[in-house]
């Protein structure tokens, strides 16, 4: 995701200067995207290279250079919103990579990195649940959804614990040529 | 403190196979622990030992400092009505009686007065928010009004423990979490709650401990954190830590 956009459409809704850009952007994630101020500085510079926003009343104080969108910048931004995310999956947890390498360590515990994950991902849907109930509280019907989709995603990461322990369970005996290694990869092109 | 259930090597095997093998657990005063499990992995058999409404094929069951293996049939039939509250997926209400009737009847049962049971009814149905369909009958209430009802009648007899098995399997979602925030109210009050679950979102959102069943094994027992304080960002990032290209 893109702080590029996300600025774009803060800026469709009004003017602001870039420190308004800033805390708008966090509360408009509820505080779980924290932008340094830096970044939407840049952020604005380059935008308004690109012609997509320009300053609203004149070149004055930098600090309090308040920026609108342009027209171009309006189209990119509703370009943008019209096209449904097809971006590769994005698995990013540090747990695939902790996996393929226990896997392939003589003293490689997969198990109990799983085990560990499992207390994580429990714990995780916890928090988030307590999380979704304080934005039902403040009113935040949009940040539910946002909470949700983490919610399915951790439910969905809990599955796919207990599908690892599954094939563990069926092929725990040779532990030393984990299922899915370069030895079974090229068994399956024989094959 | 004296542990309200205790299981030591516990197993049940049946005709076609064991359902639990070896399983020991002890569930404290208060707690409110969830059995999460995919079906066949014995956690309904560890709720019915539990209960008392099965015998185990080894080991011993302690549950409120009783040996369940000394009682005989009627004794432990007089323990599961006093000390035990069930709620099940499917509410197993007596169509014929009323809301009211259907909560008093495990207290006329166990033999309690029966002013003191209707004080008991009455407070029940305040309680849970059903004093407006206190004279209906099951057929005319919704699955989640059906459910308070279940849990009420489970309550009735004060139990030492309330047992519940899969209580929202059978509700939409909205009705679901009003059980399970009723649930979650009841264990605040102090109550010890067991869940039965294959839902992960419903077992660590309710519960403080959650029992991971495998293959009639416990896998996993993990004690969860309250829930409280953290921040937003804590728990979530919606975007990745790492610096974005270059627009």
């Amino acid at each position: 995701m893109s702080v590029k956009y996300g600025i774009l459409g803060l800026l469709a809704q009004q003017p602001l200067h870039g420190y308004e850009v800033k805390t708008r952007f966090e509360s408009l994630f509820g505080g779980t995207w924290e932008v340094n101020f830096g970044q939407v500085y840049t952020t604005l510079q380059r935008l308004e290279r690109d012609g997509l926003v320009e300053p609203a009343d004149g070149r004055g104080d930098r600090a309090k250079l308040t920026y609108r969108l342009t027209g171009a910048g309006r189209a990119a931004l509703e370009r943008w919103l019209a096209q449904p995310e097809a971006e590769p999956q994005q698995l990013r947890e540090e747990i695939h990579l902790k996996l393929l390498l226990t896997g392939r360590l003589a003293n490689g515990n997969l198990p109990g990195l799983l085990a560990g994950q499992r207390r994580v991902y429990l714990q995780r849907l916890k928090d988030l649940a307590a999380l979704e109930r304080r934005a039902r509280q403040d009113g935040r019907g949009d940040l539910v959804l946002v909470i949700k989709s983490a919610m399915l995603h951790t439910e969905a990461d809990l599955k796919w614990v207990d599908v690892c322990e599954d094939e563990l369970g069926e092929h725990g005996d040779n532990a030393d040529s984990p299922k899915g290694g370069p030895g079974s990869e090229a068994a399956h092109r024989i094959d | 403190m004296k542990p309200l259930i205790a299981l030591t090597d516990v197993s049940r095997t049946y005709q076609a196979g064991p359902a639990l093998c070896g399983v020991s657990l002890t569930v404290q005063p208060g707690e409110f622990v969830a059995v999460m499990g995919p079906s066949g992995s014995g956690k309904s058999t560890l709720l019915n030992l539990i209960a008392g409404l099965d015998r185990p094929s080894g080991g011993t069951v302690v549950v409120d400092g009783v040996d369940l293996a000394t009682l005989g049939e009627a004794a432990l039939a007089r323990f599961r009505r006093r000390r035990v509250g069930f709620v099940f997926q499917f509410f197993n209400l007596l169509g014929s009686l009323t809301v009211a009737g259907n909560i008093g009847i495990p207290a006329q049962l166990a033999g309690v007065k029966p002013r003191i049971a209707a004080q008991r009814v009455q407070k029940l149905l305040d309680q849970l928010d059903l004093v407006g369909v206190a004279d209906q009958f099951p057929a005319r209430l919704s699955g989640g009004e059906r459910q308070r009802v279940a849990v009420a009648r489970a309550l009735v007899n004060r139990p030492a423990l309330l047992l519940a098995d899969e209580p929202t399997g059978a509700l939409d979602s909205r009705a679901g979490d009003q059980v399970m925030e009723l649930l979650a109210g009841l264990h605040r009050g102090g109550q010890t709650i067991v869940l039965v679950t294959h839902d992960a979102k419903l077992a660590a959102t309710a519960a403080d401990r959650v029992v991971t069943l495998r293959d009639g094994r416990v896998l996993d027992d993990a004690p969860l954190a309250t829930a409280s304080g953290q921040s937003a960002s804590a728990l979530l990032r919606i975007h990745g830590p790492q610096r974005e290209a270059t627009p």
